[in-house]
């Protein structure tokens, strides 16, 4: 099987010389369809420039970033919009619903932003709505939802269009335990029936635990990489082991695996 | 340390606000020309001929200064809020690193002080050359090019534009500072809940909508039927009516934007989004944008009405004496003054000198009944119902005792005018009238019933109403009109008068368009010689004068309103939109990591722009079509009122021109929304 996304000894820094900030220091690994990867590491890592570097919000300064083959450094006007509208869909930390329109007007608005006809949608927003259990708060606006069912309707919003590959950044980050479970058991269920690729940056270790496989960055370099035994392995058993390496991650390069 | 963050802020606050530090610029341009307006080449000509009434406009130029200064208040109050409320932020953290209020409050200080300096510093210079432009060009238009114009600069004025602009900005600063430093630091820092504002149901906006639309219809009405200036209390109650009827028409808009976002068009790009955001910002400010659209609608109003008031006393009548000596100010007789211009030499300077004899019919006892004309007004009652026809019936039942004017003196003023001579029999007379009371339309009533001959009784004696009605102005002073009188032929004349009559003695002068400034250099150059001959006299020039008074009064009036209101509207809708575009950018950053790019977003927004100033100029324009017809019918006279369609057109092009003023800022504030975008393009890093 080809895999989705392959990155390529991806290199970010920030600054100047002296005062460089290395973010990502040749980063290489891939996607495959279907996949439920994780990313975790501590602040400041560079887990979050990794994914904004694959939705195209800031350029790497080396390496390369293919999506089905596709390098997308080399996207450019109407193609890079379609990349990053149609391509990847963006589950944000804070939800980022826009609060004055509705949840059915924020599902739908990647569909109006890449003048793609509503009626083509409606039949996909009504499952997506059903399975995410938001239809009750459709037509309510995000100041009357609760944080899960905003961020139920950030996950509709970002699923709408069928992306490839979904980037998760933190996505439990704003949310209490409940909820953050109801969520990750949706983007679960929406990982094994529809295999839906999903990509998701997390410090949080139970959210990381529903992923099939983790990697764990530290100083802008892999630093480990978890893969869950399925079905051997339970949840909880997974939970531990990310547990132990997020431990031994805090104690520095001397704890190396 | 301090200086340097002063400095930065300062220029930042500039950079950011930029249509605001411009609408603070062009507030000292305007208060320098209105204070200066005295040092104009029009105004030091007409305080020469009209110093009664240039120093009255004078005295209420402080009023407008106080005006002026009261509505820019608010302007750089509202505009300044703004720019506080969007660096709360800020000031706390400055706060929480143990600034001192004190110096928090003298560090903003600063940041006012130097960016009002800066206006003044750009501001002044350029009004002082706008003002002599404006002089230079007023000057050549209304033909006084020659007079000589120096460059003027007038100190008083500077300071007092200085000192105006620098006392609201202070007054501003103190109540927002005030209100900013109360606050704690918790408080400050926290920002602002984004919460959507209650709503009632849509019922409630649609019934409001329907009342203002109607309470408009019926300020229209009441307008244009000249209702309205039946007293004051009707006045009172069109404004009411039109005030309530925006302010309405805007609270309930959002019902007919909330059907629009329901509306088919979703495939748009955007569509839901823009119609959203405009929706939004009509919820929270429906109050002032009806405010705005209200001060747009007074600046047409000024323009429109202003434009065709100061076309109306530019329209001079046909020009034809320069001259009028009456000789009853010195108890002189006409040949006495000729004596007088003789031994001074002047009377060779004058092509023409001739006398224009007007009287009473001193033969009739009973004044009441000396003239009836009575076929005439029954010709005149069979005609077809009519304003003018009333207007008509009604001035002429009061000619029961005219003035009569004899025939050779009028004949002699028809050659100057280059119009035939009249020819009167011993039992004719030809009808005079002066234009006011005899404009196109009843000249031309009253010339179908002349052609017939019409009858009248003179003291007894049956006379025939002969020619046409006689309009051209027996002398140069336009404040003599005569409604109605008879030019007899001279022994008739003479007969009637009985010898008791005035005489005026005209005079046309011979080198009318010679030396450099033509007739306006001939004529101040006649009246120095005539004033030191001491001839007293009424020139074409000192009735000019008065018309150009008015003229330029009117016009300087209206327009310095019309640029305040609109000025002030238009500040305040770019400033509020791009403040709030600013306040909700979070929103656009979202839809860029949807996948929106530049050109999606700047499309949206100039959408929205195109509407948020879009709603305001339409009600604004739609009223103003009333309203100038209403403040033109209002104003006027009845002699001008038969040109008013020709007026409502002056005033329609300029509503156009001002359309396409509102166009130019339109295009300002989508540049400024634009670059803003831009910057949020540029990703920032977020933890």
């Amino acid at each position: 099987m080809e895999p989705i996304l392959e990155i390529e000894s991806l290199k970010k820094y920030y600054g100047k010389s002296k005062n460089q900030t290395r973010a990502l220091d040749g980063i290489t690994f891939q996607v495959m369809p279907g996949e439920f990867l994780g990313i975790m590491g501590s602040s400041g890592s560079g887990k979050t420039t990794l994914l904004n570097c694959i939705a195209t919000v800031v350029w790497p300064d080396a390496g390369s970033i293919a999506m089905n083959g596709r390098q997308i450094q080399k996207l450019e006007g109407a193609a890079l919009a379609e990349y990053r509208g149609k391509e990847i869909g963006y589950l944000f930390q804070n939800f980022e619903l826009l609060d004055n329109l509705t949840g059915y007007e924020n599902i739908m608005l990647p569909l109006s932003l890449h003048g793609v006809p509503e009626q083509e949608g409606k039949r996909r927003l009504e499952q997506l709505a059903a399975y995410l259990e938001v239809k009750d708060v459709l037509h309510k606006f995000p100041a009357q939802m609760s944080g899960g069912q905003k961020q139920r309707i950030a996950a509709a919003r970002s699923l709408i269009l069928k992306p490839a590959v979904i980037l998760a950044d933190e996505p439990t980050g704003a949310l209490d335990s409940k909820n953050a479970r109801t969520l990750m058991e949706k983007l679960l269920g929406l990982n094994r029936e529809e295999q839906a690729t999903i990509l998701m940056v997390t410090h949080d270790c139970n959210a990381a635990s529903y992923c099939r496989r983790v990697l764990f960055i530290q100083d802008g370099v892999i630093f480990h990489e978890l893969r869950r035994n399925i079905p051997d392995e339970t949840g909880q058993e997974f939970y531990a082991r990310i547990l132990q390496v997020m431990a031994q991650l805090g104690g520095g390069s001397a704890n190396v695996l | 340390m301090f200086f340097k963050l002063v400095s930065r802020n300062s220029k930042r606050n500039r950079k950011e606000n930029g249509l605001f530090f411009g609408a603070l610029m062009v507030s000292v341009i305007v208060f320098y020309i209105v204070l200066s307006l005295s040092h104009q080449d029009v105004m030091v000509f007409l305080a020469r001929m009209e110093s009664d009434a240039v120093e009255r406009l004078m005295g209420i130029i402080p009023v407008f200064y106080g005006l002026t200064l009261f509505l820019l208040f608010f302007l750089i109050y509202y505009a300044s809020r703004f720019q506080l409320e969007r660096r709360r932020h800020e000031f706390g953290v400055y706060l929480m690193f143990g600034m001192r209020r004190i110096k928090l409050f003298a560090m903003l200080l600063a940041e006012d002080l130097r960016n009002s300096l800066i206006s003044l510093a750009i501001g002044l210079p350029v009004a002082v050359l706008l003002s002599e432009l404006i002089s230079l060009i007023t000057a050549r238009l209304v033909g006084i090019g020659m007079i000589g114009h120096r460059f003027s600069f007038s100190p008083q004025a500077a300071l007092w534009t200085a000192i105006g602009f620098l006392s609201i900005k202070f007054i501003a600063f103190l109540i927002l500072s005030g209100r900013i430093s109360s606050q704690t630091i918790g408080a400050l820092m926290a920002w602002p809940p984004a919460g959507v504002k209650r709503q009632m149901p849509p019922v409630v906006y649609a019934v409001s909508m329907v009342i203002g639309i109607a309470g408009l219809a019926a300020a229209y009405v009441l307008a244009v039927y000249g209702d309205a200036w039946y007293d004051i209390r009707q006045m009172g109650i069109t404004l009411a009516l039109g005030t309530a009827g925006t302010w309405l028409l805007f609270f309930g808009m959002r019902f007919v934007i909330g059907l629009a976002v329901r509306s088919g068009k979703h495939d748009r790009r955007l569509h839901v989004f823009h119609f959203r955001q405009i929706q939004e910002t009509v919820i929270q400010r429906s109050g002032t944008l009806a405010v705005c659209s209200l001060l747009m609608l007074a600046a047409l109003c000024c323009f429109g009405a202003g434009v065709a008031i100061s076309r109306f006393y530019g329209e001079s009548e046909p020009h034809v004496l320069d001259y009028t000596f009456d000789g009853s100010i010195n108890g002189d007789t006409p040949g006495q003054i000729r004596q007088k211009l003789t031994a001074q030499q002047l009377d060779v300077e004058f092509l023409e000198l001739f006398e224009m004899r007007v009287g009473h019919i001193r033969t009739a006892e009973d004044i009441d009944h000396a003239f009836a004309m009575e076929p005439l007004m029954e010709a005149l009652r069979q005609r077809k119902p009519s304003r003018e026809r009333d207007v008509l019936l009604n001035n002429l039942s009061y000619a029961t005792y005219p003035y009569v004017i004899s025939q050779s003196g009028y004949n002699r003023l028809l050659a100057a005018a280059d119009l035939p001579a009249l020819t009167l029999g011993e039992k004719e007379a030809a009808v005079y009238m002066d234009r006011e009371f005899a404009d196109a339309k009843r000249s031309e009533i009253l010339n179908d019933i002349l052609k017939t001959g019409p009858k009248a009784s003179l003291d007894g004696t049956e006379i025939t109403l002969t020619g046409s009605v006689q309009t051209t102005k027996l002398v140069t002073d336009r404040s003599i009109t005569l409604s109605f009188a008879l030019i007899l032929a001279d022994e008739v004349f003479d007969y009637y008068t009985q010898g008791d009559y005035d005489v005026y003695l005209n005079g046309i002068l011979a080198k009318r368009e010679s030396g450099n400034g033509g007739l306006m250099a001939a004529i101040s150059e006649m009246n120095r010689k005539l004033d030191e001959a001491g001839v007293p006299y009424e020139s074409y020039l000192q009735n000019m004068g008065r018309q150009l008074f008015y003229m330029v009064a009117s016009s300087y009036i209206t327009m310095y309103l019309a640029i305040i209101f609109l000025m002030i509207a238009n500040t305040v809708i770019g400033v509020q939109f791009l403040m709030n575009q600013q306040q909700t950018g979070r929103r656009y950053l979202t839809l860029i990591r949807l996948g929106a790019t530049h050109d999606v977003l700047c499309g949206s927004s100039r959408r929205q722009i195109n509407w948020y100033f879009g709603l305001p100029i339409a009600a604004a324009v739609c009223s103003s079509i009333f309203g100038v017809y209403a403040l033109l019918t209002g104003i006027l006279s009845s002699r001008s009122r038969g040109s008013l369609p020709e007026m409502m057109i002056v005033s329609f092009v300029m509503i156009l021109v001002l359309c396409v003023i509102e166009y130019f800022y339109i295009a300002a504030v989508k540049r400024a929304s634009d670059r803003y975008l831009l910057t949020l393009m540029v990703p920032e890093r977020e933890e």
